[in-house]
C-alpha cells in the first residue's frame, strides 16, 4: 500500500491502477453515503453504499464468515467464489458503484455482489392497461425486468447482452434476444448502435432509441417501446429483438413497423373475432384521428357542397355565431384539447379526472354558448381526441396528433387539396422510413399478404403459424398443429 | 444495401404509371372517337402495348439485364448520345410536369376557381422532389401505400349498378363516329408509361421477373379501364359520353353517401396518388437519363429537372393548352416507347455478331 | 438530413402564398337550393331562388329572390347584388320550370346546370303546371319551406313511382339516347298546398302533353322495372262482383319483345308481369279460394292491358316514345338500317301491343 501511485483522476492515464483503499477512499471523497468499515487486527476494510446493499445478505455473506473467523482463516475463506479478486481499480469502483461491497484485505481486493435496493414493488401498468391478460408490468430496475421475461420465456436460448451507456450514468443496457429466431443481422445492427453512443447520461428507453434509430428527424417512433412483459415475450418469439434499460420501466423492440403500434397484446386474449374487431377499429381510428377536424375546416371553408342537405343548416346555423374562419375555430379547440390532455397527464390521477370533466363539459359548453366554436367542431373535435387514445402506443398515438395539426392547418389553407398533398407527403415520408434497416411499411410495402392476417386483423391461431416477415427470422414456423 | 424490386412491386408501379389523367376522359375519348361499345376498343390496345412490352422484354434477354445506358454507351461515341439523351430527358420532365399541371388545372376548376395554379403546382412539385430524391425501392414502396388507397375506389362503381342498363350499350360495335388515326393514339396514350421499364433494368434481378410483372401491370391497367369504361358505357350513352369533359369526375359526383356528397370533390384528391406515382416515373426516368450526363449529387440533378420543368410548365396555362402539348409529348413518348427497344435489339445484335466475330 | 429542412422551409412559404379568393365559408355563403325558370312573353326568363336561412336571429327560414335576365349565370350576378351571402349553386336540389319555358325547350337553360362543376347531376328537374314562380314564392303555412317541399314531395312520391324521378343525369341520358324521350314530374299549386299532376312528356327538351296523376303508374309499368307502387283499381264498370279493389307493394317487371314484320311493320310486344298484394277489396270475391282469385287476377289484368294500350295509344298519337320502346328496336336492328330510320315519325306506325299480367301474392289479414 503506496501512496505515489495515487492520482487525483486514475480513470483518465493508467488503465490498469493496482486497486488501493486510499486511492479509492479519495475517489469517492465528500460522499458520505460511502460506508468504510475497517477492522484492522484482521486487516479488512470493507466500502460499500449503505443505501445500496442488502443489510442481511452483507451480513450473512461477509460480515459472518470473515468477522467471526480469525485472520488464518481469511484467505480461505475469500477463495470461495462470491468473492471476486479485482485487479484494476476503475473496475472496482464502478463495482462500488453498482451496489456491490468491496473488501480490502491485505494487498489484495474483492467484490462481493450484494446488492439490494429498495425499488418499486411489480405493479400494473399506468400507460398500456389491459382488460384481459397478465397484469404485472416491468419496473425501473432492470434485473426485476429481466426476470419477468425470463419467468415467461424459459429457454436457454434466451440471450442476454449487457452494454453500458453513459459516461458519468454508466447506465445498463440489456439487449435480448432468443438465439436461432432472431435475425442477427439485427442484433449486430443494435448492439453497434448503442456501443457508438457517447453521451453523458441516459435515464429512459425513449431517450435511448432517440440515439439509435434510423431518423432521428421523423415524427415517428422507430422503435416500439411497452411497459409488459407478455408483449415484450411475444415480440422475441416473433423473432425481434428486445431491449431494455436500466432504470426505465418501458422496453423497446426492434424491427417494428407502422402497423404494429395498433396492435396490443390482449387482441390476443380474446376470440379471435372480438381481436379483429378491435384492431380494425383502431385503424378506422387512425383515419379519424388524422382526417376528421381537417375534414371540417376544408368542408366548412371550401366544399360546402360536400356537406348533405339535412346536415346543411345544422352546420350553417352552428357556424352562423362564430367569429372566427374555421381554420382558427378548429385550431383552437384542438389546442384546448391538448392543453386538457396535457393538464390531466401531469396532475394527480384525482384532480387530473377533475379536469376532463371541467374541460370536456364545461369550456366546451361555454365556447359554444359564447359563439367562439360550433357544437359541431366540438364532436369532431371531441371525436378526434378520443379516437387518438384508442392506439394503444402512447408514443404512436402522440405522434398522429401533432401531425393532426399540420393536416388541419393543409385543410385550412387549400381545402381537400391539401389534405390529399398531406397524406402523401405523410405516405412519402413514412415509405423512406425504416426500423434497424427494415422497411417501416411492412407489410404492406414491400406487400406481405400472408403477413396481414396477423396485422390488420386476428386470424383463428391456428393460421397464425409464421413469424412475421419483418423479423426475418431463420426459423419462420412458430406453429406446428395441424390446420 | 441494394434491395432489388419485387415483382408486385414493378406490376402496381406500371400501372401507377399508366394510370393518370388519361383516365378522366377515357370514356368520352371512347365515345368519341369508337362510337358504341367504345370500351371494346381497350381489348386490342391492351394487346398492342403488351406487344409493345414483349419488344422491351427482348431488350432484357438480349442484354442479359443490363441497363440500356450502359448498352447504347458501349456502342455509341458520347456526342451523338448525349444530345438523344437531352431529347428524351426533356420529353420524360415535360411529359411529367405536364401531367401534374393538368391535374392542378382541374383540380381548379372543381374547387379553386380564382387561386393561381401554379402555387398548387408548385406544392405537387415538391412532393415529387421528396419522393423522387428517394430510391426506386422506396418510390416502389410508396408505390404501393398509394395503390390501395386508390384500389378501393374501383368498389364505388357498384353504386351505378342501379342505373347501369345493358339496353343503353346497344348491340353497335364501334358505330357512330369515325376512327382517326390522331383519335386512335389520343386514346392509346392512356397505355402510356410502361415503357419507362427500361430503366428499372439494372433495379431488378432474377426474382423481379421483370417483364412478366410489366405485363400483370398492364393487365391491372387494361381491367380497370375495361371495367371503369364498361360501367360508363352502360350508365351514359355514348352520345352523352360525347358530351362530357370529364366523365370520371361526373362519375365520382353522382356517388351521393348520406354524410358526404359531391364525392368528387373529396375523391378527386385521392387521384393525386396516383398522379404524383407518374409524375414521379417521369422525372425519375429523367434523372437516371441526365445522371449519365451530369454526375452531380442526386438531389441537386433532380431540383435542376423540376425547376427547369416547372419554368416550362408556365407556358401552357389553360386545359386545352395543356392537352395538346400533352398529346404532343405522348407521340414523342410512343415513338420512344417503340423506337428505343427496337433501335437497342438492333444494337445488341450487332454486338454480339462484333463479339462473335472477335471471339473467332 | 438537410433535405427534410429544405422541404419543410419550402412548404412554409407555401403557406403564406395560398390565396383565400377562393374560400366559401358557410356562414357567408347562401346556398341556392332551388330556382325557377319562367319565360316571358317577350322572350326574357324570370329568374328565381330560394336559399335556406340558418341565422337564428333572422325570423324567416329563406331568402326568396327574383330577377329577370337572359340566362340564369346572368340572373345569378344580378341577384347576387341583393344579398350579403355569396351565392352559390353547389346545393343545388330542384330546378322548377314553369310550362312556359318547358314548351319553348329546357335545353339552353340546361347547360347552365350542367356546365358549373359545382352542381349535383343529382339535382331534380320538376315542371311546374303554371307559373313556376309564383309557385316558389308562395309560402305553404303547413308544410316546410317551398323549395324543400317540392323536393321532398316529388322525391317521396318517386319512390312510390308513380311520378318517375327524373335529376339532371336521367333527363340529360334520355335527351341524348336516340331510343327514348326524358320525362318529368310535373306539379301544380292547389291553394294551400302542391300537388302532383302528372307526367310531363317531352320531346327532345321540349314539353308536348302530360299523363294525368291517375295513369302515372300505369306509365312506370310501361317504362321499366320496379319494385314498390301502389295502385287503387275500379272495377265497377267491367265486373259485376267487385267494386274496387287497392293494390300495394306492386313489383313490376317488363319484357319486351320486338319482331320485324316481312311487310316492313315493326312489332312491339311489351309483357309487364306485377305482382301485387291486396290491401282492399270491396266485392263478392273470396280471395283465399283459388279459383275466385284468379277470376279477379284476370279481370284486373284485363282493365290494366285495357288502360295500358290507351295510354300507349295516346303516346303514339302525340308521337313521343316515352316508355323507351325505341331502345328495343334499336337493338334489334342494325345499326345502318337504325340511322336510316327516322323513329319520331316511324313510333306511331309500330304495332306496339302490351299485356298486363297481375298475380296477388297475398291478400292479408283477411280470407
Amino acid at each position: 500500500m503506496t501512496n505515489t501511485d495515487v492520482q487525483p483522476q486514475p480513470s483518465s492515464s493508467d488503465n490498469q491502477v493496482k486497486p488501493s483503499l486510499e486511492h479509492t477512499l479519495s475517489e469517492f471523497q465528500d460522499c458520505i453515503d460511502l460506508i468504510h468499515r475497517s477492522y484492522p487486527e484482521l486487516h479488512i476494510d470493507l466500502l460499500f453504499f449503505g443505501h445500496q446493499v442488502d443489510h442481511d445478505r452483507l451480513y450473512q455473506d461477509i460480515m459472518n464468515p470473515l468477522l467471526s473467523g480469525e485472520t488464518e482463516a481469511i484467505p480461505t475463506i475469500l477463495k470461495q467464489s462470491r468473492f471476486i479478486r479485482v485487479r484494476d481499480s476503475k473496475e472496482l469502483i464502478i463495482g462500488i458503484l453498482s451496489g456491490k461491497a468491496a473488501i480490502f484485505f491485505l494487498q489484495d481486493a474483492f467484490l462481493v455482489d450484494v446488492f439490494g435496493v429498495n425499488s418499486r414493488a411489480i405493479s400494473q401498468s399506468e400507460t398500456e392497461t389491459v382488460i384481459t391478460g397478465p397484469h404485472d408490468a416491468f419496473t425501473e430496475q432492470a434485473g426485476t425486468n429481466l426476470s419477468l421475461i425470463r419467468q415467461r420465456i424459459k429457454s436457454s436460448h434466451l440471450k442476454v447482452i449487457k452494454l453500458s451507456v453513459g459516461e458519468i450514468t454508466k447506465t445498463d443496457v440489456y439487449v435480448l434476444y432468443i438465439k436461432d429466431i432472431a435475425n442477427m443481422d439485427y442484433v449486430n445492427k443494435a448492439i453497434e448502435r448503442i456501443k457508438f453512443i457517447e453521451v453523458d447520461a441516459l435515464f429512459d428507453t425513449n431517450m435511448l432509441l432517440q440515439y439509435i434509430d434510423d431518423a432521428p428527424y421523423s415524427v415517428f417512433p422507430q422503435f416500439l417501446t411497452s411497459e409488459r412483459p407478455d408483449a415484450i415475450g411475444s415480440k422475441l418469439i416473433a423473432g425481434r429483438i428486445v431491449g431494455i434499460v436500466d432504470g426505465s420501466p418501458s422496453a423497446f423492440s426492434a424491427p417494428t413497423s407502422f402497423f404494429e403500434y395498433f396492435s396490443s397484446s390482449d387482441d390476443y386474449y380474446q376470440r379471435w373475432m372480438l381481436g379483429s374487431a378491435s384492431r380494425l377499429l383502431r385503424f378506422i381510428a387512425l383515419i379519424i384521428t388524422l382526417s376528421f377536424t381537417a375534414l371540417y375546416v376544408s368542408i366548412t371553408t371550401y366544399h360546402y357542397e360536400m356537406i348533405p342537405e339535412n346536415l346543411l343548416l345544422t352546420l350553417t346555423e352552428s357556424r352562423s355565431r362564430v367569429p372566427f374562419p374555421p381554420l382558427y375555430e378548429a385550431l383552437f379547440m384542438e389546442t384546448t384539447i391538448e392543453l386538457l390532455r396535457e393538464a390531466g397527464a401531469r396532475l394527480p390521477t384525482k384532480i387530473g379526472q377533475t379536469i376532463g370533466i371541467v374541460g370536456g363539459i364545461v369550456i366546451g359548453q361555454a365556447a359554444v354558448q359564447a359563439g367562439l366554436t360550433s357544437n359541431i367542431l366540438i364532436i369532431t373535435v371531441a371525436a378526434s381526441a378520443i379516437a387518438s387514445f384508442v392506439t394503444p402506443a402512447y408514443v404512436m398515438s402522440a405522434s398522429i396528433r401533432l401531425l393532426r395539426f399540420g393536416l388541419i392547418l393543409l385543410a385550412g389553407i387549400w381545402g381537400n387539396f391539401g389534405l390529399a398533398a398531406g397524406v402523401t407527403a405523410i405516405v412519402i415520408h413514412m415509405s423512406g422510413l425504416t426500423s434497424l434497416g427494415s422497411s417501416y411499411l411492412t407489410p404492406v410495402a414491400p406487400l406481405k399478404l400472408k403477413d396481414w392476417k396477423d396485422v390488420f386483423i386476428v386470424a383463428p391461431f391456428k393460421f397464425l403459424t409464421e413469424r412475421p416477415s419483418q423479423s426475418r427470422s431463420p426459423n419462420k414456423v412458430k406453429n406446428k398443429m395441424k390446420k | 444495401m441494394q434491395e432489388k424490386l419485387s415483382p408486385f412491386h414493378v406490376a402496381i408501379l406500371v400501372y401507377m404509371i399508366q394510370s393518370g389523367i388519361v383516365m378522366y376522359r377515357l370514356p368520352q375519348m371512347l365515345a368519341e372517337h369508337f362510337g358504341t361499345n367504345g370500351w371494346l376498343a381497350i381489348i386490342p390496345m391492351f394487346l398492342l402495348a403488351s406487344a409493345n412490352i414483349l419488344l422491351i422484354g427482348a431488350v432484357y434477354r438480349l442484354g442479359n439485364g443490363v441497363s440500356i445506358l450502359v448498352i447504347l454507351e458501349q456502342s455509341i461515341p458520347r456526342f451523338i448520345l448525349y444530345p438523344f439523351y437531352l431529347i428524351m430527358s426533356c420529353v420524360w420532365a415535360m411529359i411529367g410536369c405536364l401531367i401534374s399541371k393538368h391535374y392542378v388545372l382541374i383540380f381548379q376548376m372543381v374547387a379553386f376557381p380564382t387561386t393561381n395554379p401554379m402555387i398548387f403546382k408548385i406544392a405537387l412539385d415538391v412532393l415529387i422532389f421528396l419522393l423522387m430524391t428517394k430510391s426506386i425501392y422506396n418510390i416502389s414502396k410508396a408505390t404501393t401505400v398509394f395503390f390501395w388507397m386508390l384500389m378501393w375506389m374501383v368498389l364505388l362503381l357498384f353504386f351505378f349498378y342501379k342505373d347501369f342498363h345493358w339496353s343503353r350499350l346497344t348491340p353497335f360495335i364501334f358505330q357512330g363516329s369515325t376512327l382517326t388515326i390522331d383519335g386512335f393514339f389520343n386514346v392509346y396514350s392512356a397505355f402510356a408509361g410502361y415503357s419507362l421499364c427500361l430503366f428499372l433494368f439494372p433495379y431488378s434481378d432474377k426474382k423481379t421477373k421483370l417483364i412478366k410483372a410489366v405485363l400483370a401491370g398492364n393487365l391491372i391497367t387494361a381491367i380497370v379501364y375495361i371495367y371503369f369504361c364498361f360501367i360508363a358505357f352502360g350508365f351514359y350513352y355514348y352520345e352523352q359520353l360525347k358530351t362530357l369533359q370529364f366523365p370520371l369526375l361526373n362519375l365520382l359526383a353522382y356517388i351521393q353517401l348520406p354524410f358526404v356528397q359531391a364525392t368528387e370533390n373529396l375523391l378527386y384528391g385521392f387521384f393525386m396518388f396516383s398522379i404524383i406515382i407518374t409524375a414521379v416515373m417521369y422525372f425519375w426516368s429523367a434523372k437516371e437519363i441526365s445522371k449519365r450526363m451530369f454526375p452531380i449529387s442526386d438531389r441537386l440533378l433532380s431540383a435542376i429537372i423540376l425547376v427547369a420543368a416547372l419554368g416550362f410548365s408556365f407556358i401552357p396555362d389553360v386545359i386545352s393548352e395543356v392537352d395538346q402539348w400533352l398529346s404532343y409529348l405522348g407521340y414523342a413518348e410512343l415513338a420512344l416507347s417503340l423506337g428505343l427497344p427496337l433501335g437497342l435489339i438492333v444494337l445488341l445484335l450487332i454486338v454480339r455478331k462484333r463479339g462473335a466475330a472477335l471471339n473467332e | 438530413m438537410s433535405k427534410d429542412r429544405v422541404t419543410i422551409g419550402l412548404l412554409v412559404l407555401l403557406i403564406f402564398l395560398a390565396g383565400c379568393g377562393d374560400q366559401r365559408i358557410l356562414e357567408r355563403t347562401g346556398f341556392i337550393q332551388s330556382t325557377s325558370y319562367d319565360l316571358l312573353p317577350n322572350g326574357r326568363v324570370k329568374f328565381s331562388i330560394s336559399l335556406p336561412k340558418a341565422d337564428p336571429e333572422i325570423k324567416v327560414s329563406r331568402e326568396f329572390l327574383t330577377t329577370v335576365a337572359l340566362s340564369g349565370k346572368e340572373a345569378r350576378i344580378k341577384l347576387a347584388r341583393e344579398t350579403n351571402l355569396m351565392l352559390v349553386s353547389g346545393q343545388l336540389r330542384t330546378t322548377l320550370f314553369g310550362l312556359s319555358i318547358a314548351r319553348a325547350g329546357l335545353w339552353d337553360h340546361m347547360d347552365t346546370l350542367l356546365r358549373d362543376p359545382t352542381i349535383s347531376e343529382q339535382a331534380k328537374i320538376v315542371i311546374v303546371n303554371g307559373d313556376a314562380h309564383e309557385l316558389l314564392q308562395k309560402n305553404y303555412k303547413e308544410y316546410p319551406r317551398t323549395g324543400q317541399y317540392v323536393d321532398r314531395l316529388v322525391e317521396k312520391e318517386a319512390t312510390g313511382h308513380t311520378i318517375p324521378l327524373t335529376t339532371l343525369y336521367s333527363f340529360t341520358r334520355d335527351y341524348h339516347d336516340d331510343g327514348i324521350e326524358p320525362v318529368a314530374p310535373i306539379v301544380k299549386d292547389a291553394g294551400q298546398n302542391i300537388v302532383v299532376d302528372g307526367v310531363a312528356l317531352f320531346h327532345g327538351s321540349s314539353y308536348v302533353d302530360k299523363i294525368k296523376a291517375d295513369d302515372s303508374l300505369i306509365f312506370a309499368f310501361l317504362r321499366g322495372n320496379f319494385k314498390h307502387g301502389e295502385i287503387s283499381v275500379d272495377l265497377t264498370k267491367d265486373t259485376k262482383e267487385s267494386k274496387t279493389a287497392m293494390l300495394s307493394s306492386l313489383a313490376s317487371k317488363r319484357k319486351v319483345d320486338v319482331r320485324h314484320e316481312t311487310n316492313g311493320r315493326t312489332t312491339v310486344n311489351m309483357q309487364v308481369s306485377v305482382k301485387v298484394s291486396v290491401m282492399e277489396y270491396v266485392g263478392k270475391f273470396r280471395l283465399s279460394n283459388d279459383a275466385q282469385r284468379h277470376t279477379l287476377e284476370q279481370q284486373i289484368s284485363e282493365i290494366m292491358t285495357n288502360r295500358a294500350a290507351r295510354l300507349i295509344k295516346f303516346l303514339q298519337e302525340k308521337k313521343i316514345d316515352s316508355i323507351g320502346a325505341g331502345i328495343y328496336v334499336r337493338n334489334s336492328m342494325s345499326y345502318r338500317a337504325w340511322k336510316k330510320l327516322n323513329w319520331y315519325e316511324e313510333f306511331p306506325n309500330v304495332n306496339l301491343q302490351c299485356k298486363v299480367k297481375v298475380k296477388i301474392k297475398d291478400y292479408g289479414f283477411l280470407r
